[in-house]
């Protein structure tokens, strides 16, 4: 057993799991309290990723407030949790995410109970993934946040919900089924009858030929959930049946689980696999941008114009990941978070017009912004970032990927770039014909957003901003971790 | 010899005399019902009193051991659980409640004969005990002719594969002169190579491929689930299978090794599972889609059986305890929702989730557990028992499985689909539920997620019991 002092990242688990155990136990009529319940717990994981995002010592770097505990010895199974510059920024990302998804629900009024019962079981599942550094654990928590996804969409969801719901949960579960012989894989295959990732990190642990082949593993089932083009088609269809929240935790954290388990698992074990497999990695990822960019330029529907540029962003990540370089790496970290603030701005925004319009079809809106000037800001806000407008969070991770994919591949590159001077165009698109322009009269009664309900886009707004205005607090972090990860390489 | 070595098997034939006393008396139903629960419940802590115990009697013919002790702590426990289910005995006819209990005794008692026996023939006989309890208890429903065809089938193909697998030891013992599992056990790995040895082993494996539904003895599966009164089908979609997986590993943990064994059982594996799950798509009733998830799981069961190292084997003991929770799960949901004891079609669990909150979480959980979706004893099992299989090399065989594990979460989301989702057509009134059934159903959760995150002392039990085998 091994304990580098109090336990936080368990607690972070623990306040969910607590959470959810409260929750149950609340009768069903009492829907403020489980909200409250939801908040306080939610807060406090927030509270508890906060803190160790700040309290990480930078300049000592590598693995740190380090859990671990032998659980299956026979097999090699460890409880094994820490934190290093690559999964920090991620926890920081699901605790914003999560406490700003259950505000955005503080309206909900259909079987709530079970709508925040289910939430906190797939936060839980994020939460373990990012901070788990056993390949064991990371498969079981890969599993326990996918599966409350099915009841989420299909119970609170809307456009075709239970073939949205069904297509997400079978797609995603083809990915895990990739993923799990790939695990036991390298376990055996090793020799070393563990699934400690640090142990089996160490060079000359698996050969060559293991290594592509399993990297190959890896990169097909996480790069389902990534969105990674072609496997990406469960996104929009998912994205759009979800509920507000669910599609800020889907579409801002889920999918960077994918992104994330492409990099621990198949980049940290598999190095060798990883330089061979990146010049494929690169051409779908840039093909996933251009794509995305395109299929979004004609969608009617504005939650499927944001799935799609969700797709196009997730390119940038794997653009960044398959640059085999410690800049990549960095840029592409950066971009899972700061993608992962700005989508869940948009959809929290979207669900507002949503909820009081119960229309997302772009021509049926129009002139928004005169009728809610504040809740059209905040989407406004997010589709600029979306845009990579520099001041927020989203340009310096762009920036950093394309700057070394420039490098490496110059072509897909400068095509890359190209692609997202186009997705500047989509964004402006539906910005223009929803805010702006004629008013619908139909919804010139509606009120705007409260200051309450307005809270959890302020915050993501200031999230962005932050990091906007000062990179180095993340970009920083990630290099204690991409430096020495690049540098340990075997070349 | 001490007495009371044997004390689980005494135990249960003096039950069984009760019973048949009882049957002789006035009917009356609770009075058999409180009888048979009390008597369940000190079998399961007289068998587990005897876990330790170790001796081998009558020649060697008869073994005690953890490996067989494990089994009939198993077996009992999976009684009691079944007894416990059968507080609405409704299916059967009330004037047969007694005898319904004296069969059920009776198989038990069978199987707890079958997992200590060490000689071929002793084996056949103790199947035999627990099999012809089984032919008169699947067509004991009271109702329409289903219950006859399903115990007519099951009767037929269950005598033919005793016939095979009487062959089949003919066979054994004519290539080794031996009918004691010690002595094939050296004689066998050497021997296999030859037809006669070979196709012995593999018709005497047949006996047991039936009881737990393999392909291609797989066809009486579905009627007998649908046919036989719910709480029958309980027993003998948990306690029969869970011993025809013991058996199964101890009959090839002699065989050291084969690999054209494995060959053979890599093919009926492959096509089992698949097939189960593909047919388990288009089910409409609930016992008969548990039916083609069964053959699916005697696939994957069997992944284990066929690895034939002590990992495997070690994990198909944990996955015989992860089938018997959360098989009985998905039951005490069945006996509880048709409190009428009819069959239950999928569309009728529509409306659970608001009828009874707790047994619609119950379903989830058992199903989600039966899908392999961790953190249910499910998932670990069959991790094990991939982790198993990929230490013999067998990466397509895993990835095989975990394609068909894909395929089977269809269906399974099929049932939660319709506990959680779909309204029923006419307002249905809520299932209250007692206070014991209601620990039941709590216990159920707690046992199917706890076995799944903390696997550890199970596993260690289930690596210590292995150790009996040869």
């Amino acid at each position: 057993m091994e304990f580098a002092g109090f336990p936080y990242l368990s607690t972070i688990l623990l306040s969910c799991v607590v959470g959810l155990l409260v929750i149950l136990f609340i009768p069903r009529e009492r829907e403020s309290l489980v909200k409250w319940v939801s908040l306080v717990f939610s807060g406090i994981a927030l509270a508890l990723s906060i803190y160790v995002y700040c309290a990480y010592d930078r300049a000592h770097g590598g693995l740190q407030f380090v859990e671990k505990l032998q659980w299956v010895e026979p097999v090699g199974i460890h409880y094994f949790n820490g934190a290093d510059g690559f999964n920090l920024p991620l926890i920081l990302l699901t605790g914003i995410v999560h406490f700003t998804g259950v505000l955005t629900m503080w309206e909900l009024r259909e079987r709530v109970k079970e709508f925040f019962a289910f939430a906190f079981v797939l936060v839980l599942g994020v939460f373990g993934f990012f901070m788990s550094m056993d390949l064991f654990f990371l498969f079981v928590w890969y599993d326990v946040s996918l599966f409350p996804m099915y009841p989420l969409i299909a119970i609170w969801g809307t456009t075709r919900k239970e073939y949205g719901a069904l297509k997400l949960f079978l797609y995603l579960l083809a990915g895990s089924a990739l993923v799990l012989p790939g695990i036991v894989y390298l376990s055996v295959a090793s020799g070393l009858h563990t699934f400690d990732i640090v142990a089996l990190m160490q060079p000359g642990a698996l050969t060559p030929g293991q290594q592509k082949f399993a990297f190959l593993l890896f990169y097909l089932g996480f790069g389902i959930l990534a969105g990674v083009w072609p496997f990406h088609t469960w996104s929009p269809v998912g994205h759009v049946a979800a509920p507000t929240s669910v599609s800020m935790i889907h579409a801002g954290v889920l999918m960077k689980v994918g992104a994330f388990g492409i990099l621990r698992v198949g980049i940290f074990l598999c190095p060798l696999g990883w330089e061979y497999w990146a010049p494929v990695m690169a051409i779908l990822a840039t093909i996933g941008i251009i794509y995305g960019v395109f299929v979004g330029l004609t969608q009617t529907d504005l939650k499927y114009v944001v799935a799609y540029s969700s797709v196009s962003h997730m390119g940038i990540v794997g653009l960044g990941l398959s640059t085999v370089t410690a800049e990549g790496l960095n840029g592409a970290v950066f971009q899972m978070f700061a993608h992962g603030i700005m989508t869940a701005l948009l959809f929290s925004s979207l669900g507002y017009i949503y909820d009081k319009t119960h229309t997302k079809l772009i021509p049926d809106l129009g002139g928004m912004s005169k009728v809610m000037p504040v809740a059209s800001g905040y989407f406004i806000v997010a589709a600029l970032a979306g845009m990579g407008v520099p001041g927020f969070a989203s340009f310096w991770a762009e920036v950093t990927v394309f700057i070394s994919a420039f490098r490496v591949y110059p072509a897909l590159g400068a095509l890359a770039i190209c692609a997202l001077v186009l997705s500047a165009l989509y964004m402006l698109r539906v910005v223009q014909r929803v805010f702006y322009g004629q008013r619908n009269e139909r919804y010139a009664h509606l009120r705007d957003v409260s200051l309450g309900l307005g809270l959890p886009r302020m915050i993501l707004v200031a999230t962005m901003l932050l990091f906007g205005l000062f990179p180095r607090l993340m970009l920083d972090l990630v290099q204690t971790a991409a430096i020495p990860f690049m540098g340990g390489l075997p070349r | 010899m001490k007495w009371w070595i044997l004390g689980p098997e005494i135990y249960f034939l003096v039950v069984a005399v009760v019973f048949l006393t009882l049957s002789m008396t006035r009917h009356n139903g609770r009075r058999d019902f409180s009888a048979a629960l009390f008597l369940a419940g000190l079998g399961v802590a007289l068998t587990l009193a005897t876990v330790r115990l170790e001796v081998s009697m009558v020649y060697g013919a008869y073994r005690v051991d953890l490996f067989s002790q494990v089994f009939k702590g198993m077996l009992s426990m999976g009684f009691f659980l079944v007894v416990s289910l059968c507080s609405n005995l409704n299916g059967i006819r009330e004037g047969r409640h007694s005898e319904f209990y004296l069969l059920l005794t009776t198989c038990t008692l069978g199987m707890m004969l079958l997992v200590s026996s060490q000689e071929l023939l002793t084996m056949y006989v103790a199947l035999e005990l627990a099999s012809y309890s089984l032919y008169a208890l699947v067509p004991m429903r009271s109702g329409a002719g289903q219950q006859m065809e399903a115990g007519i089938k099951y009767f037929l193909i269950g005598i033919a594969t005793s016939a095979l697998m009487l062959f089949g030891m003919a066979s054994l013992f004519a290539a080794t002169q031996t009918t004691l599992i010690s002595e094939l056990s050296l004689k066998l790995p050497g021997l296999l190579n030859t037809p006669m040895a070979f196709i012995g082993l593999l018709l005497t494996l047949c006996g047991f491929f039936f009881k737990l539904a393999l392909f291609p003895f797989h066809v009486w599966a579905p009627s007998v689930y649908q046919g036989a009164a719910n709480q029958v089908t309980a027993f003998v979609a948990t306690a029969t299978k869970v011993i025809a997986m013991a058996m199964l590993a101890r009959l090839v943990s002699t065989t050291d090794g084969n690999t054209s064994l494995a060959r053979v059982l890599i093919a009926l594996a492959i096509i089992s599972m698949t097939y189960g799950n593909l047919v388990a798509l288009v089910q409409k009733d609930f016992k008969r889609l548990l039916a083609y998830s069964a053959i699916a799981h005697a696939g994957y069961a069997l992944i284990g059986i066929l690895s034939m190292n002590p990992t495997g084997y070690a994990a198909v003991v944990f996955y015989a305890v992860a089938y018997l929770a959360m098989t009985f799960t998905c039951f005490l949901v069945v006996v509880r929702v048709s409190a009428d004891g009819r069959d239950l079609s999928i569309v009728q669990l529509a409306g659970l989730h608001r009828r009874s909150p707790l047994l619609a979480m119950t379903l989830m959980v058992g199903v989600f557990s039966l899908g392999g979706i961790p953190p249910t004893i499910g998932f670990t099992g069959k991790f094990l028992v991939f982790t198993a299989a990929m230490q013999k090399g067998y990466f397509l065989l895993v990835l095989i499985a975990m394609i068909n594990v894909v395929v089977s979460l269809y269906y399974y989301i099929q049932v939660v689909r319709a506990t959680f989702l779909l309204e029923p057509e006419e307002e249905l009134p809520p299932i209250n539920l007692s206070a014991p059934t209601t620990i039941l159903a709590a216990l159920m959760i707690v046992v199917i997620v706890a076995g799944g995150i903390f696997p550890r002392y199970l596993f260690q039990l289930a690596g210590a019991t292995v150790q009996a085998l040869p």
